[in-house]
């Protein structure tokens, strides 16, 4: 019995287990979606203000070197054209500006004092630190041709030159500002020029980390590396090598947008599907900084986070279905002990005790419906034994009648000489309505078979009223007539139920061979000759007995050979039903009849006719009660 | 067994269907007591098809006709199948209700 309660446990912790899990697994998936926008948002905003950050430093510096060139301009405008404060001045600007590593004042060839080059130049050398002041126009370098001259002085406004590799002395990358001068006319006299190292640079982007494999690129205003983590790309390469060896074309839009000195915040794949989100800033000068962060990165983080509810949840679960089985198996315990006592109950002990229910409304209820159960078992065993007791005593008392009905019927079958006479009754039910007699007066036997309407108790009372008026009349030796009108009167009286009997009522002469007979609406009778052939007896019906008093029953006659047979029955031998309700029938009866040995005792033609019929309705419920009397006149 | 009775005016048409045997005599019974208790002059049983009676359903017709004589009413039966007409023959039955 345990083992049940056990099922039901594990099957209940496995639906909980299932719900729960389905439940868990719905929220987690949600938190995945939500929990994935929300780092994927706030991912983007840190390394936006980081990247804002570091741009806006950069834009300081920018800033702090242009403000400082034009400060220097102003100098160089009302300083006088004296050569000493032109170096005084170059020095000054890169030593009052950390940022600013080299410094030159170029002058229009001929401006100043009529020299062809006039270009102070300071500068710090790298590998010292020292400052260095020199005038570098000459032959060899006609400044007037560079770019860093031509362009500010074509375009006639300050100008960012692209970065570069510089070989004379700084050896360093670097960029220069240079800032057109211009005096009071507003002619242009030459250009004030600063450099900035961009070594620096490379150390405030490799700053920008906020994730494990952030990096960022800074990129001039035509999309050249200034700083970019392989080293071997700065300077040599543009954003645009890179983004051309992009299938994903939002990486192309990236490069454009950058050099249109927008900002934006983008989502792009790499080449092999990896997932990136890139932050774009402008500088103030058409540069542009880049952040590159890879999702898996971002994601690494909730990866592990992920695994780590997984284990907590499965641990949990666990410990659900552990806990759940318990408890409810605790819980089932006093079903365990009802299933118990049902099985006690089930072997006949209904007084068995129940268990004990302390809590548990359900359990209460089904406390209260076991012992409802138990008092209503018990009460009806006690009324069954009572029903059982007076139906025995009704099926005893039909014993009874039925002994005392068939006492009535003559079992001792007269040993006379000049006949043969033998008959059976079998009623459908304990007691029957069908009936025999007969009487032996010398020479003479009267002979009656009867069958009252309807079975069972009522028809076995107007039975034996018919055998006893039969018993007492015919012992007169009045004509068998006059028997039947006398019985007929007889049953009459007091029958208010309508009760009725058929008789056939016959006296056989044995000497002479004829019989006087009165059929009162009984079957024809079957009479067998001594060459075997058999008939019906087609006799005057006259009217069943019972029905109406002084009815004028007649009698025949008729005269018989001897080793005639007389078969008298009820219609319990014609209409005996098979189960297809179809009946044994005259014809059979005479077919039978006809087979018949004609030298056959009278009691072995009744037993066989008897056989054939119950032959003939096989396990059918037998519908009627059969009467057979055989009479072969020696 | 299938008792169907209809009126038209004083007369009641009663159809017979079927056995009538010691199962349903009862039912019989029952069925045919608005008869036994009505005023109908006429009781006109259509037998054409019933298809057995045993002696408990002659006992029937039997209460019927005494019931019908003493208010000196008619019961007749009518289309008699010939193995049923030839039950109310032997018992002699037919001499005392009308059978056509």
């Amino acid at each position: 019995m345990p083992l049940h309660s056990q099922s039901i446990a594990r099957r209940l912790s496995r639906y909980v287990l299932l719900i729960s899990a389905g439940m868990l697994l719905f929220t987690t998936i949600l938190m995945g979606i939500f929990g994935r926008r929300a780092i994927i948002r706030i991912t983007t905003e840190v390394a936006e203000k980081e990247v804002d950050l570091v741009a806006g430093n950069i834009d300081m510096l920018i800033s702090e070197v242009e403000l400082a060139v034009g400060n220097v301009d102003w100098f160089v405008q009302r300083g006088g054209m004296r050569e000493q404060f032109m170096y005084d001045a170059t020095r000054e600007l890169v030593m009052s500006n950390p940022s600013i590593i080299g410094s030159a004042v170029a002058f229009e060839p001929y401006y100043f004092q009529g020299r062809r080059w006039f270009a102070p130049y300071s500068y710090i050398e790298k590998q010292t630190g020292e400052m260095h002041t020199i005038q570098m126009g000459n032959a060899d370098y006609d400044y007037p041709t560079m770019d860093w001259y031509r362009v500010p002085k074509l375009f006639d406004r300050p100008v960012w030159s692209e970065p570069y590799f510089d070989e004379g002395g700084g050896s360093r990358r670097m960029a220069t500002y240079s800032l057109p001068l211009k005096d009071t006319t507003g002619t242009f006299f030459g250009i004030l020029t600063s450099d900035i190292s961009l070594e620096g640079m490379s150390n405030r982007l490799k700053r920008i980390t906020p994730y494990w494999d952030s990096y960022a690129v800074l990129v001039s205003a035509r999309g050249t590396y200034i700083v970019h983590p392989d080293s071997s790309m700065v300077l040599k390469h543009s954003i645009f090598d890179t983004v051309s060896q992009m299938s994903d074309t939002t990486a192309l839009t990236i490069a454009q947008n950058m050099l249109n000195s927008k900002k934006g915040s983008v989502r792009f794949h790499g080449n092999r599907n990896e997932d990136y989100f890139g932050v774009y800033r402008p500088i103030s000068n058409g540069w542009s900084i880049l952040l590159v962060n890879s999702y898996d990165s971002v994601f690494h983080y909730l990866s592990i986070f992920n695994v780590i509810m997984a284990i907590m949840a499965i641990l949990g679960l666990i410990g659900l279905y552990v806990g759940c089985r318990n408890v409810i198996r605790r819980q089932m315990m006093p079903i365990v002990e009802f299933t118990q006592v049902s099985m006690t109950m089930a072997k006949g002990n209904f007084k068995a005790r129940l268990p004990e229910v302390k809590r548990g409304e359900e359990l209460q209820k089904l406390r209260d419906s076991m012992a409802f159960m138990q008092q209503s078992i018990r009460e009806y065993i006690a009324e069954l034994k009572t029903t059982t007791a007076s139906n025995e005593r009704y099926e005893s008392e039909l014993t009874i009648a039925r002994d005392i009905q068939m006492s009535m019927l003559p079992q001792n079958f007269p040993n006379h000489p000049g006949c043969d006479l033998y008959a059976m009754v079998q009623p459908a039910k304990e007691v029957g309505g069908d009936l025999y007699d007969f009487i032996d007066v010398g020479d003479r036997v009267f002979f009656l078979v009867g069958d009252v309407s309807g079975k069972g108790v009522p028809a076995a009372l107007f039975m034996a009223i018919t055998r006893a008026a039969f018993r007492f009349i015919g012992a007169l030796g009045l004509p068998i007539n006059e028997v039947v009108r006398r019985v007929n009167d007889c049953l009459c009286d007091g029958n208010t139920n309508e009760m009725f009997v058929t008789l056939f009522a016959g006296c056989l002469n044995t000497s002479t061979g004829v019989m006087e007979f009165c059929n009162a609406g009984h079957n024809p009778i079957v009479i067998v000759a001594p060459d075997g052939s058999a008939s019906f007896l087609r006799a005057k019906p006259n009217l069943a007995a019972g029905l109406f008093e002084r009815f004028p029953y007649e009698a025949e006659q008729i005269r018989l050979e001897h080793g005639s047979r007389l078969i008298v029955y009820t219609d319990g031998v014609t209409e005996a039903e098979r189960a297809d309700k179809t009946q044994f029938g005259e014809q059979a009866l005479l077919d039978w009849a006809r087979k018949m040995n004609p030298s056959v005792s009278a009691k072995a033609s009744t037993l066989d006719l008897y056989a054939r019929v119950r032959h003939f309705t096989g396990d059918a419920e037998q519908n009627d009660d059969i009467t057979i009397m055989s009479i072969l006149l020696k | 067994m299938n008792v169907t009775i209809t009126e038209e005016g004083a007369k009641a048409l009663v159809k017979l269907e079927g056995r009538l045997d010691t199962t349903n005599a009862d039912q019989f019974m029952k069925d045919i007591t608005p008869l036994m208790n009505g005023t109908h002059e006429e009781i006109d049983v259509d037998c054409t098809d019933m298809e057995y009676t045993s002696s408990q359903g002659l006992r029937m017709f039997l209460m019927l006709q005494k019931n019908v004589s003493a208010r000196r009413a008619k019961l007749v039966l009518r289309n008699m199948k010939p193995h049923v007409k030839e039950v109310f023959d032997i018992t002699g039955f037919s001499h005392i209700i009308n059978i056509v």
